[in-house]
């Protein structure tokens, strides 16, 4: 029976190409390219790394593999969070269960079914980003395929295992509290182990590899560096099977390959024994609403109290009940803390000595903030207009223009953009001691870029949307996203290079090396209001048109 | 009140909708019928601004909807095959939203919405989120919404689907009731014996083309079916003498 569930994937894969239109097939080839040329880049960027590491003079083989247990133990981590997730909707909540459930299908081989595609969610991303990493590993150690083949064979039940810690946990959670209010308690709890492993992560201060001296005393740096890394989790087995490939020991490797194939045989034998007997009662309570009344008080909305009697107020109104009312969206809210909290924690770590260098890290501080207001962008506002979902034909045959849509999901999105915008830059001109004129230079530049990337945001949504999406990460993960991002962080790079003109011509004024110059001010800045009129623009005009012609 | 004028909707190669004309007048109550696939929901999406035509244009109330699209929705109110409404508000909030979205004065709004749900037999479950209500209550919300802001003209996507015999039954007389009162109404249904004792008119559409409009007299003739039920006419018209060999696949 699994066999034919098994199938029914592969041929809705195969349809799907087989139906790929010419203009789909070039699309897609140009961003399979694209992703290609990503993992590329990290690959160059690990090779330098551990080039850089293994040319360390005796330690250099240990600061390797310390850093491969370190990363694989992040792997592990954020698989088992992905996996949070990825389990309680596709095991609780798919489109499919109510019929697979009708059918004479055993309960054990759809929980099979749907926890092997949950823990493939949870990990495919994760998993292909650590194949650019083990390449620079053969390349910096001149290893050949086989050793890419034995990668190959431990990778799968190292994430397996590791999902079927999430698988786990959401199975036992729903079966003790069979209820939708656990599906909230779930997404409350990722959302935050996320920010946690981020903000660990972080904390760990992974940089101490690379600089030695950070350390007080030799001895302490080799402990640091000899203990393993959470040696009872499959990270450390697959970081030994890895070591012991590369060293040509491959009965060891074997051995601890087995155990890998071994524990997830043993973990999943384990579930699915387990969801014979309890799959079905957390499933069933999930289906159940959770009741709670809420009395309407037919008043003057705060809204509307504050711009009048206009659809817009409305509008922002159901925005902003439908998104606190949905944990899967509030929740996110958590990880944007711990993000920023991170930022400004690596800013603060950073070895500054003198005034000039605190100064251009604040300008360049633009650039990073940037990214990471381009990454708020596309978790909360590129899929703002998808989000409508279902429901847009409540919209769509009311008396408002679609621009009145736009115009209040980026009201709505705008406001705390702007206030992390202020917030980034602020605190780390704070923590940086900066001069006056940098210090309003980046504020003015970051306020402008995270109005900016608000305005891309909701016009690249209304280009790109999708009302069929059953969550917020099909939307990020789209083509859509990929060419929002993209133009964000192209417009985030041109906004630092034309604003490095006033920032040099500041500096070479501080150092005596020179004066302000007016021309290339003046270009700088006319190219930069030409950008923003573009970016402001553009993508809000094409998204307006595309909304309007959508079917 | 409603007027097609060569309606035409091609989706790639395929056309959907082919030179569709039609008008509905005032307080008439048109049945649109077909077999799935027909073209029904997708003249529907036309005439409510969800769709863009690729030939013809539509007019609601005299206004050209793809001129004053606007003007046009604001006389029209829509109730879809699907009630899909925004799962996390209430039953009461979403009434609210429409009737703001329509422009309904706030005091008319807190007048009409208690009168509504009590109607619809939804009050107490009108502070319970949308998600929590079965496909029958959203279409009745859906029905509320529409009559909150009191439409000159309803267009109906298989209104009584879901929806048990005493709201069937309730449905049926609102739409007779606002047909007096002068709206005009065009419904797509499947329910041949709805659309029998409903309708003034009815037109049946295969393939995107209508292929027979007209009281159901004038169907009659049209098939040559004298004295047989719409169920007859339609079968006829729409390949019936097929349906026998259908079932010898059972």
């Amino acid at each position: 029976m699994l066999g034919t569930l098994l199938r029914r994937r592969v041929r809705t894969f195969s349809n799907t190409i087989g139906h790929w239109s010419r203009y789909e097939c070039l699309r897609n080839s140009a961003f399979g390219a694209a992703g290609f040329g990503l993992l590329f880049g990290l690959h160059d960027g690990f090779y330098r790394l551990l080039k850089h590491l293994s040319g360390i003079e005796l330690i250099g083989l240990l600061l390797t593999w310390k850093l491969t247990a370190m990363l694989l133990l992040m792997t592990f981590m954020m698989v088992v969070v992905s996996s949070l997730l990825t389990a309680l909707t596709t095991l609780f909540y798919s489109y499919d269960l109510k019929f697979l459930l009708k059918a004479p299908v055993s309960l054990r081989a759809v929980f099979l079914d749907k926890s092997l595609e949950s823990a493939f969610f949870a990990s495919w991303m994760i998993g292909l980003i650590l194949v650019p990493y083990v390449g620079a590993i053969m390349r910096v150690r001149g290893l050949g395929m086989g050793y890419f083949l034995a990668f190959s064979a431990s990778l799968p039940p190292f994430l397996l295992l590791a999902a079927s810690f999430g698988i786990g946990f959401t199975l036992l959670l729903l079966y003790l509290f069979p209820s939708a209010r656990t599906r909230d308690v779930v997404w409350v709890f990722s959302s935050l182990s996320l920010t946690v492993v981020y903000g660990l992560a972080r904390l760990a201060q992974p940089e101490k590899l690379v600089r030695p001296d950070a350390l007080r005393a030799v001895a302490e740096y080799l402990n640091f560096l000899q203990a393993p890394t959470a040696p009872y989790l499959p990270s450390w087995w697959l970081a030994e099977a890895l070591r012991m490939a590369a060293e040509g020991d491959w009965r060891g490797w074997a051995s601890r390959t087995a155990g890998l194939w071994g524990a997830a045989a043993a973990v999943y034998g384990l579930l699915m024994a387990l969801a014979g007997r309890i799959y079905f009662i957390g499933y069933s309570g999930a289906q159940e609403g959770a009741l709670r009344r809420r009395e309407h008080s037919f008043r003057l909305l705060p809204e509307q109290r504050l711009l009048g009697m206009r659809s817009a107020a409305v509008l922002l109104w159901k925005e902003r009940t439908t998104f606190f009312r949905d944990v899967k969206h509030w929740s996110q809210i958590l990880l944007v803390m711990g993000l920023v909290f991170v930022y400004l924690f690596s800013i603060r770590r950073l070895p500054l000595d003198t005034a000039e260098l605190r100064g251009l890290v604040s300008f360049l501080n633009v650039g990073a903030a940037g990214f990471v207001l381009a990454a708020l962008g596309l978790r909360f506002t590129f899929p703002a207009i998808s989000l409508e979902g279902r429901s847009w034909w409540v919209l769509r045959s009311a008396p408002i223009d679609v621009s009145a849509v736009m115009r209040e999901k980026l009201v709505f999105s705008g406001a705390p953009m702007l206030l992390i915008a202020a917030t980034l830059a602020a605190m780390t001109n704070w923590i940086l001691e900066t001069d006056r004129f940098t210090a309003w230079l980046t504020l003015g530049a970051l306020l402008t870029v995270g109005f900016a990337i608000c305005v891309m945001g909701v016009g690249f949504g209304a280009l790109f949307p999708n009302f069929l999406v059953e969550n917020i990460h099909q939307v990020e993960s789209s083509v859509g996203g990929f060419v929002y991002m993209a133009a964000c962080l192209f417009y985030v790079g041109l906004t630092v290079a034309l604003l490095a003109a006033p920032m040099q011509m500041h500096f070479a004024e501080r150092f005596g090396t020179g004066v302000w110059n007016s021309r290339p001010a003046l270009y700088a800045g006319a190219g930069w209001l030409a950008l923003n009129a573009v970016a402001l623009i553009v993508p809000w005009r094409l998204g307006r048109r595309a909304l309007e012609n959508h079917e | 009140m409603i007027r097609l004028e060569g309606l035409g909707k091609d989706f790639g190669a395929h056309p959907a909708v082919s030179g569709l004309d039609l008008e509905v007048r005032p307080g008439e109550i048109f049945g649109f019928l077909g077999p799935n696939g027909a073209g029904k929901t997708t003249t529907v999406k036309m005439m409510t601004g969800l769709l863009k035509p690729t030939a013809g244009r539509v007019l609601i109330d005299g206004l050209d909807l793809a001129a004053d699209p606007i003007a046009a929705k604001r006389a029209m109110g829509l109730v879809p095959d699907e009630p899909f409404v925004y799962p996390k508000l209430t039953g009461a909030e979403y009434l609210r939203f429409i009737g703001e979205l329509y422009g309904v004065p706030l005091a008319d709004i807190r007048r009409r919405v208690p009168e509504l749900l009590e109607m619809f037999e939804l009050v107490p479950w009108s502070g319970e989120l949308l998600e929590s209500y079965s496909h029958g209550m959203r279409q009745k919300l859906v029905l509320a919404g529409i009559l909150l802001h009191d439409p000159k003209i309803l267009v109906l996507d298989e209104p009584m689907v879901g929806l048990d015999p005493k709201s069937g039954r309730l449905v049926k007389d609102i739409f007779v009731r606002l047909a007096r009162r002068g709206t005009a109404i065009f419904m797509c249904t499947h329910v041949l014996e709805i659309a029998e004792k409903l309708c003034h008119r009815i037109g049946i559409m295969i393939g995107g083309r209508m292929v027979a409009c007209g009281t159901l007299d004038e169907l009659r003739a049209q098939s040559r079916k004298e004295g047989r039920d719409l169920e007859s006419i339609f079968l006829s018209l729409t390949g019936g003498a097929e349906y026998s060999t259908l079932l010898r696949h059972l």
